[in-house]
């Protein structure tokens, strides 16, 4: 016996030492690529104990994983369960080098506390799987990865689990195992295991074999899983947690300004794997493909070819395959990745409509538009590869600051009826309005913009608009990927704004509202920006507009992913709803909220042929219509123009009304 | 004084129009001599001398036919660049002048730039436009001779009569048999261009089926028009999506543009809005399109658009 605990030891010791030094050199790997690649550095993180706090609510409290209810709670369940049995199976490896090693001869109150805990935890780490099992094999997710890698996990882990609970029920049967420490009544499920297996009828040699075998089975486990996790998709186990604490901590997000004034620039964008910067490396390496981001795009479920997850899974492997040549200093030896390396084609890019839907869902907050966006630079303004129909939408912004090439001069016509002054001729108005594009040159939008100069007027607003000063706001050449033509227009815009210091700026258009609030600030332009959703409530609220009584039906809201998730206003326009109709809250269609679908239009996709899947428009619209919905409202004029379309496509006769154009009927019928 | 050489770039007998505006620009810094490709110098140096070319000078090279062999067309242009001692060469920038003149460069190992706005012989420089003209560009051209191509309708012509002489220089042109020409296909022959159409007639959604744009056809016929539609109408799968006018489809500029059963968006109207005249039919009165239209028909198009085939066959 004490030749074989010698030769035990020195194996284990052997072991132990052979994987940790395989775990850390993988480790040291990764950590070096981070610190290899080119991008420019992103800074150290700020606001510290907001992040701690974070982590506290995030990680430990598991909240963003349980946003999807049942893996959600299977996954706090293994979560937990692995971090209890932890320190058990440190005891065991440290049992295993110096057998004399025993903690519960030190604190054996604590020490017998500890493991009836972890006893309990660790088996509901198996309940846990058993549903994780249950949803591979039989419910099979389509945004699910099936591959080996995850069985592989499941399996590792569950047998790690079951050798625990064994080792215990041998502990408390056998003196051998047990090492003069009593562990009865310690376990509560390990036990059960005894009678189950009936261990205690078993001899006391075989119990002694038994328990070395599952202790051999349980470290070696272990030691071939710590060596397995940092090439596989569990790296999220050590990425996750640094990667959420390093988080935005706002909801609200500008994408980041390229300094295309910097002569020493080489490139512009994503094009090359090693451009990434440290923070999009830890991005790749928290994600663990659950697929979430995939189930909620509107482009994977029309059909297109970008699924959020396979395009940082295909960056993810890009990034490996060209690590050595990053660490060894050959960046000049990558070659641009698009269209080249498996997976990343011209079609994923141009696929996504920027809602933001995966960023928002994703458990270990990865920022895929990060990666997206700068892939577009990449593509505009080094390659000026594109769309072809974007050649035109870029010019007729560069010549006439909208997408339609409408002359510049003629954009305040929508209004010259309407008595609304420019800023030049009412400088002391209280609010600026920037009615944007679309709102001043497309004649469905120019309704809203009109219900909306009504409702101003009745008000008694004092307003007054840029005229034809006013130029795009920079939204859709920017989210196209072309940075150059997007700073000239904003940068016109914060010279004019700037010039005439306005109170406060009111716009109808979410995809305006945006830049102005959190993109303009980049470009030395800091405004107190409010939606007309907002405003319009503000103004009911204040009692300075009155909305009649008559039932307007039964209306079903949609979210616009720039008013929603990229800025967080989902209450104002339901409270507006219901305030207008009898106090009857908006009838909410399946995906809402910040679940809610994209109409199809974000990320400049108004101005591209969407030639690839099923329309996402349609598959909209088909779900308003199942709302049982009288009226769809919007408060965006892409939103509205997609929905309306989408509508007539299944030659539905439900209306699509913004939210101005709805309150202007009420107030008008109050008022009649 | 110094001389200027001009590509002188004809099709089918005939001198293209923008080259009097490159001959132009060219007087400005000397004497013009004209380069004629196609052998004909005596049929156009009245006219080109009117503009102030004084030298015209058929290049040929044997039995080359140059139409055929851009290669050797570089390479004669070169030769005739050192016979005539020219400082600069200028032509269209065109789809041939570009091609040309950059294989004209090639041989001379001289410095090239195209789609010029403005040149300056005295400082050597040459000025281009980027980022539609937001941008101008003054470029240096180191070395004499340089090559240039001109942008159409940069220069007015000039009202500069002179005598013209016309003369021959035969060239000897070696190793110019990798790019031979066999056969010049017109693009698109067969369907008409919508963007070069001088009248359309569209449909949208209310045509209802593909078959139903036989009506368009029968209407575009009389009218030698060319057949549109609306993006509805192409996803719906009436027609295809070449036909598709707007935004994301052709951008038109027809004298004459009818739309049948187009409600008028945004996107459909800005890729016709520089139409001169522009014709509505819709049954909805409330139709956009009616605001943006010179002439509307609050009808059905299934009982307007072949009651106007009609007339137009009376016409006949």
């Amino acid at each position: 016996m004490t030749v074989y605990l010698i030769v035990k030891s020195i194996f284990m010791a052997g072991l132990l030492g052979a994987s940790f030094y395989l775990f850390g050199t993988k480790l040291k790997r990764l950590f070096t690529i981070m610190q290899s690649v080119d991008g420019e550095n992103p800074g150290q993180p700020n606001r510290i104990p907001e992040r701690i706090k974070v982590l506290f609510k995030d990680v430990l409290g598991q909240t963003n994983v349980r946003r999807k209810k049942m893996p959600g709670w299977a996954h706090t369940l293994i979560f937990f369960g692995f971090l209890a049995v932890q320190p058990h199976s440190l005891e065991l490896m440290v049992r295993g080098v110096i057998p004399g090693f025993s903690v519960g001869h030190l604190f054996p109150g604590i020490y017998n506390a500890y493991l009836f805990i972890a006893d309990i935890l660790g088996f509901l780490v198996l309940v846990g799987f058993a549903y994780a099992a249950y949803r591979r094999f039989v419910i099979k997710p389509k945004y699910l990865t099936m591959g080996k890698d995850a069985n592989f996990i499941i399996l590792f882990t569950c047998t790690i689990i079951l050798t625990f609970h064994l080792i215990n029920a041998c502990q408390v049967v056998s003196p051998y195992a047990a090492h003069g420490h009593d562990y009865a009544s310690v376990f509560p499920v390990s036990g059960m295991f005894i009678s189950l297996f009936g261990l205690a009828g078993v001899s006391p040699g075989n119990q002694i074999g038994l328990f070395e075998l599952f202790y051999w089975i349980h470290m070696l486990t272990i030691m071939g899983f710590l060596i397995y996790i940092p090439g596989s998709k569990h790296l999220h186990l050590l990425a996750a947690a640094p990667n959420v604490f390093l988080k935005p901590l706002e909801r609200e997000k500008a994408i980041a300004k390229t300094d295309i004034e910097d002569e020493e620039a080489e490139t512009f964008g994503l094009g090359k794997i090693n451009e990434l910067n440290w923070k999009n490396v830890l991005n790749l390496y928290a994600c663990t493909e659950c697929g979430r981001c995939q189930e909620q795009c509107p482009a994977d479920h029309t059909g297109k070819p970008l699924s959020p997850k396979a395009f940082v899974h295909d960056l993810k492997t890009e990034l490996f395959n060209r690590s050595q040549k990053i660490l060894d200093g050959k960046q000049e030896e990558i070659e641009p990745f698009l269209n080249a390396a498996e997976g990343l084609t011209s079609d994923v890019i141009w696929s996504c409509t920027t809602c933001r839907a995966c960023e928002d869902i994703c458990p270990v907050n990865i920022q895929h538009l990060d990666f997206m966006i700068e892939a577009r630079k990449y593509q505009v303004l080094m390659e000026a590869s594109f769309p072809e129909e974007m050649q035109d939408t870029f010019v007729n912004m560069e010549n006439q600051g909208n997408p339609w090439g409408f002359s510049s001069d003629t954009r305040e016509n929508w209004c010259k009826d309407l008595n609304i002054p420019t800023i030049r001729k009412n400088p002391d108005a209280d609010i600026l309005w920037f009615v944007g594009s679309a709102s001043s040159f497309d004649d469905r939008a120019v309704k809203i913009s009109k219900a909306l100069a009504g409702l101003l007027e009745r008000a008694g607003t004092n307003v007054a608009i840029l005229g034809n000063e006013e130029w795009g706001a920079g939204d859709t050449a920017r989210r196209a990927g072309n940075e150059y033509l997007a700073q000239a227009m904003i940068q016109q815009n914060v010279e004019t704004l700037n010039g005439c210091k306005p109170k406060r700026i009111l716009t109808a258009c979410p995809h305006t509202y945006n830049m102005l609030k959190n993109e303009y600030p980049q470009f030395g332009g800091t405004y107190d920006v409010v939606h007309h959703s907002e405003f319009l409530l503000e103004l009911i609220q204040e009692k300075k507009l009155v909305p009649g009584n008559k039932n307007l039906g039964r209306i079903t809201f949609h979210d616009s992913c720039y008013l929603g998730r990229w800025n967080g206003i989902f209450e104002a326009p339901r409270q507006l709803i219901a305030g207008m109709n009898q106090g009857q809250p908006p009838v909410e269609m399946g995906r809402t909220g910040d679940k809610g679908f994209c109409c199809g239009a974000g990320g400049a996709r108004m101005f591209m042929e969407e030639t690839l899947g099923s329309y996402i428009n349609v598959d909209r619209a088909k779900e308003i219509q199942a709302s049982g919905a009288d009226l769809v409202a919007s408060a965006c004029p892409y939103c509205v123009t997609m929905l309306q379309d989408g509508l007539k496509e299944c030659e539905s006769d439900i209306k699509v009304l913004d939210i101005a154009e709805l309150l202007y009927q009420q107030v008008s019928e109050e008022n009649k | 004084m110094s001389k200027i050489g001009v590509l002188i770039e004809t099709a089918d007998q005939t001198i293209k129009t923008s080259v009097p505006g490159v001959i132009a620009a060219a007087a400005l810094g000397g004497e013009v001599v004209g380069f004629v490709l196609d052998g004909l110098a005596d049929t156009y140096k009245d006219q080109l001398g009117a503009f102030g070319v004084t030298e015209l000078v058929n290049l040929t090279a044997g039995e080359l036919v140059f139409s055929k062999a851009p290669e050797a067309a570089g390479q004669a242009l070169a030769c005739g660049v050192k016979a005539f001692g020219v400082t600069a060469l200028l032509g269209v920038s065109s789809p041939v002048g570009n091609d040309l003149l950059a294989r004209a460069a090639v041989a001379l190992k001289a410095p090239l730039a195209l789609d010029c706005i403005d040149v300056d012989f005295a400082k050597n420089t040459v000025k281009k436009s980027h980022f539609s003209g937001k941008a101008i560009a003054t470029l240096e051209m180191v070395g004499s001779p340089f090559v240039c191509g001109i942008r159409p309708n940069s220069f007015e012509p000039a009202d500069a009569a002179c005598a013209c002489t016309a003369k021959d220089l035969a060239v000897t042109i070696e190793g110019c048999e990798a790019v031979k020409i066999t056969k010049i296909t017109a693009a698109g022959s067969g369907q008409k261009d919508l963007t070069e159409a001088m009248v359309i007639i569209s449909g949208g959604r209310p045509m209802g089926s593909a078959d139903n744009f036989t009506i368009l056809d029968a209407c575009a016929e009389k009218l030698s028009a060319v057949v549109g539609a609306s993006r509805a109408a192409v996803d719906a799968g009436y027609a295809a999506h070449t036909m598709q006018v707007g935004q994301t489809g052709k951008i038109v500029n027809p004298k004459l543009y009818i739309g049948c059963g187009l409600s008028g968006s945004v996107q459909h109207f800005a890729g016709m809005k520089t139409s001169k005249v522009i014709v509505a039919i819709n049954t909805d009165k409330d139709a956009p399109i009616f605001s943006k239209s010179d002439y509307g028909i609050i009808g059905d198009l299934f009982d307007v658009v072949p009651a106007l085939t009609k007339e137009l066959a009376k016409l006949e």
